[in-house]
């Protein structure tokens, strides 16, 4: 019997390359070369700069940020644990409301809410002021007016991170089997042994995970250390590039941060795999819940709205009132164009690039390609400012070789990428791409090979399966992928500063000078902008946990 | 008050409730010391709200839990679930996964000397023949394995009473049947009394020295397997225990009955007034083929079983039955043969 046309036979083998897997690995490419590049100068030879900076700052540097990590270890433990405990083992009024309140200074880059604090409590501000009205002692002034020294610092990063260990310490605590702790009395063990021996230990690894995310985004962090004049890697990193124009020496602090950041990653992956031994999707703990009335509830209350008030409530009041009322700034229009169209072409190019990575994984499915994808995973550890750096020296080097080989045409030189948005988005693109391909990657696993299968057996082709099965179900996923990118790229920092095209500013680049000329009221319309825009991933994050 | 010093656990006209319905109903059991009771019935019929009242995790509305001659709980007072001396074994196994083996088996003995719980410990991994797997965690073992060693930690301490809350019902058909016998022997031989809680008769049967089946709240009958399943109370213990069917006759005499077989006699007074209509219940081990019978069946349905064929089969006046039939005979649908009764005990009841 002849085989007609209609009827071809399809080899399950795919050994040719195709588009999809060579986008992929271009795209892991491109998250490796500024990892690749800042790594390569830990084995070149030191500068002068250098060797000053190992003589002088370098101690510093590295002792700032183990402390200013410590302390936001503690902070954001000391915030996160109590606040999810008592979500997650108490019923009080109010308490449905406060547990999705408490994600809200999640919409906080650490940044905008130091400079808001500093700015209502500087010397000639409300606070200070009224305190001295009332001549109250030194001691009671005394931490306001150093709120900007490394402690300070600590405690705004705290106020914005510690949602990161509520999430998690609350899913691990709910996820509890109720069975484990009633196993626990049916073998003679009391309330109190039973948190101790059974419920803090499994939460434990939760915990430690949502601790360690909070310190890599303390050790990330520039915009905050740096309003407060707090010398750490990344402080040093802008400092020997800008301030001594050292680009390799700010190279190999990069790498040095890099180094810290790799035992952060290796830690949290270890908290996690023992995380996923721990759940347990039994019986879950809601039912157990005990009921808190009078004192007791109002303690709980208390306790579970203190962060929601000075993580949010008192930023974001302050923030309105100087935005309607005293800030002096022209052109939010311009800036916030600027800073909406770079975010959302950027996301819609990042998101495009995750979903090609999905695909890849999910039609042609190998070890080396599960590597890769865990590989481009890594690129949202990366502090922006080593990202920055990253990028800077292999697109400045390539600017260099273009203008040589035009040279013979009389073209000037110019910075042809190192200095164009291409440069920023690039830089995104590493940083970010992480980030939508983990909410790709969780859309695209809801959908079951054998509903892709069905579909086939139904009689739909491949691209009727892509239109009829999958645009629909990936939608939402694809979206909030879209999202999530947007509101990063709008709150981040110091890439957008190194990168940016000259005389090119976003929102949160014109805070960030604003703040530095001690503009601070000034700054309010454009952090109150980035602040409310980024509230909505926040609300996007709890719908979807609501749904668990 | 004589009762609670001979028996180990007595339930005595206790009801509780979940949430607003009536989960338990007037329920009576008594356990004697070293015996394996079990608790059968469907889903919803209250017999795990029954087992966690034991435990200490659900209030009573009204009765009493006395354990060992000692007053557990009442619907005023209650022992902490801590306190009780009651042993459980979850249906989702509940090992603590953040502790190895043999930090599971001994967590209930953490106020026991150190060298009286590691003999304990070593003593229960030799009972559980899993002495070299001491140091794995709980991911690192398979399924029957996690169970064996709940098992173990629920009977460490040595409770009074161990309670067994479906606790095999996450593993496959072949491993649930091996180990719900070697879960036996092992209470046997540490003379445990223990309560399981199923809703699978073949694991009742294999379990439990005496099963009560539970339906809606009530226990209908609580008693040996054999007698469950020969001697039922109920048309619904009846089904609930094995297949059958309810055939009409009519009361013959003191012990007999009319049916569509001729008269069936039973060994004991039937109780029922002289012309009355019943039902009997019928098991497909009560029907047999016999060539020689003068009554006849249509072969309609056959079921391979192995060492025999479960048949169904029509009789000439239209009722359906099971039918046992040696697996060396392959009858075709449709064939006709001879059948006759077989019963040991007459199942009657009332129409």
């Amino acid at each position: 019997m002849a085989v007609t046309d209609k009827v071809r036979l399809v080899s399950f083998r795919i050994l040719r390359p195709n588009g999809l897997l060579i986008a992929t690995f271009c795209a892991a490419l491109c998250v490796a070369l500024p990892l690749f590049v800042v790594l390569s100068f830990l084995v070149t030879t030191s500068s002068d700069v250098w060797q000053h900076l190992v003589d002088t700052l370098l101690l510093r540097y590295i002792s700032n940020t183990l402390l200013l990590s410590f302390y936001v270890a503690i902070g954001v433990a000391f915030i996160g644990v109590p606040t999810a405990w008592i979500i997650a083992f108490y019923r009080f009024p109010g308490r449905n409301t406060l547990s999705w309140l408490l994600l809200l200074p999640m919409a906080y880059p650490a940044y905008i809410l130091a400079y808001t604090y500093t700015g209502v409590l500087e010397y000639a501000g409300p606070v200070l002021t009224w305190m001295r009205a009332v001549d109250m002692p030194e001691w009671v002034m005394s931490p306001f007016l150093h709120i900007r020294s490394l402690a300070g610092a600590a405690l705004m990063l705290s106020l914005v991170l510690y949602p990161y260990v509520y999430l998690l310490a609350r899913a691990a605590f709910l996820q509890q089997s109720a069975n484990l702790m009633e196993a626990g009395y049916t073998l003679g063990q009391n309330r109190f042994s039973v948190f101790r021996r059974i419920v803090i230990p499994m939460a434990r690894p939760a915990i430690a995970a949502g601790v360690l995310l909070a310190i890599m985004e303390t050790v990330a962090d520039f915009g905050t250390v740096q309003f407060f004049g707090v010398q750490t890697f990344t402080t040093g990193i802008m400092r020997t590039y800008y301030g001594f124009g050292d680009t390799p020496g700010a190279a190999q602090l990069s790498s040095l941060l890099l180094g810290f950041v790799a035992v952060l990653i290796v830690l949290e992956r270890n908290s996690r795999t023992r995380i996923r031994y721990y759940s347990d999707q039994m019986r879950r703990l809601d039912k157990a819940a005990q009921n808190l009335n009078g004192f007791r509830a109002f303690g709980a209350q208390l306790m579970c709205f203190l962060p929601i008030l000075f993580g949010f409530l008192v930023p974001t009041m302050l923030l309105t009132s100087w935005t309607l009322f005293d800030a002096q700034m022209q052109s939010l229009w311009q800036l916030a164009w600027n800073s909406f169209a770079l975010a959302g072409g950027s996301a819609l190019f990042i998101v495009g690039v995750a979903l090609v990575i999905g695909y890849a994984n999910r039609l042609f499915p190998s070890h080396s390609l599960s590597y890769v994808t865990t590989f481009i995973g890594l690129g949202y550890a990366l502090p922006g400012i080593v990202v920055a750096i990253g990028v800077l020296i292999p697109f400045g080097a390539f600017d260099v070789w273009i203008s040589a080989q035009l040279a013979p045409w009389s073209v000037t030189p110019q910075l042809w990428i190192s200095g164009t948005l291409v440069a920023v988005i690039f830089a995104y693109l590493v940083r970010f791409l992480a980030v939508a391909n983990g909410n790709i990657v969780s859309g695209l696993s809801r959908i079951r090979p054998s509903i892709d299968q069905s579909g086939r057996l139904l009689g739909l082709s491949q691209t009727g399966v892509l239109t009829n099965i999958h645009i629909p179900l990936m939608r939402g996923s694809v979206l909030t992928a879209i999202l999530v990118c947007f509101v990063d790229i709008l709150k981040e920092l110091p890439a957008t500063l190194i990168l940016r095209p000259f005389d090119f500013n976003t929102l949160a680049v014109r805070a960030y000078e604003l703040a530095g000329q001690e503009r601070l009221i000034d700054a309010s319309p454009a952090s109150l902008c980035i602040v409310l825009v980024g509230l909505i991933p926040v609300i996007l994050l709890n719908r979807s946990i609501g749904k668990l | 008050m004589i009762k609670e010093k001979t028996d180990a656990l007595t339930i005595r006209d206790l009801t509780l409730d979940y949430g607003t319905t009536r989960a338990v109903n007037d329920v009576n059991l008594a356990l004697k010391p070293q015996e394996l009771g079990c608790l059968l019935g469907p889903s919803g019929c209250g017999k795990s709200t029954l087992l966690r009242a034991i435990a200490g995790f659900h209030p009573l509305t009204s009765g009493e839990i006395w354990l060992e001659g000692k007053l557990l709980t009442n619907p005023s007072e209650s022992v902490l679930a801590e306190l009780r001396g009651v042993g459980m074994m979850f249906q989702d196994i509940a090992l603590f996964p953040h502790l190895t083996v043999e930090q599971n088996i001994g967590f209930g003995l953490s106020d026991w000397p150190k060298s009286k719980a590691k003999a304990r410990i070593g003593e229960l991994l030799d009972l559980i023949s899993l002495h070299n797997l001491g140091t794995r965690y709980p991911h690192e073992l398979s399924g029957g394995q996690q169970q064996r060693v709940a098992l173990a930690r629920s009977m460490a301490p040595r409770p009074k009473v161990l309670l067994l809350d479906e606790p095999f019902s996450g593993l496959d058909t072949e491993l649930r049947g091996r180990l719900t016998s070697e879960v036996r022997t092992i209470l046997k031989g540490d003379g445990i009394c223990s309560l399981l809680v199923t809703h699978d008769r073949r694991e009742a049967f294999d379990f439990a020295d005496r099963i009560a089946v539970m339906d809606d709240g009530h226990i209908c009958q609580f008693d040996t397997s054999f007698n469950l399943y020969h001697e039922p109370v109920s048309p619904f213990v009846a089904h609930f225990v094995g297949p059958g069917e309810m055939v009409d006759a009519k009361v013959n005499d003191l012990r007999s009955v009319k049916t569509p077989f001729g008269v069936l006699k039973s060994d004991i007074d039937l109780g029922f007034e002289i012309g009355s209509d019943v039902r009997i219940f019928l098991r497909p081990d009560d029907l047999i083929q016999d060539d020689d019978s003068e009554h006849t069946a249509t072969l309609v349905g056959k079921h391979f079983r192995g060492a025999h064929y479960l048949y169904e089969v029509r009789l000439d006046n239209g009722v359906l039955l099971g039918c046992f039939g040696l697996s060396q005979h392959d009858h075709k649908i449709g064939e006709r043969f001879g059948v006759s009764l077989d019963i040991q005990h007459l199942v009657v009841f009332p129409k």
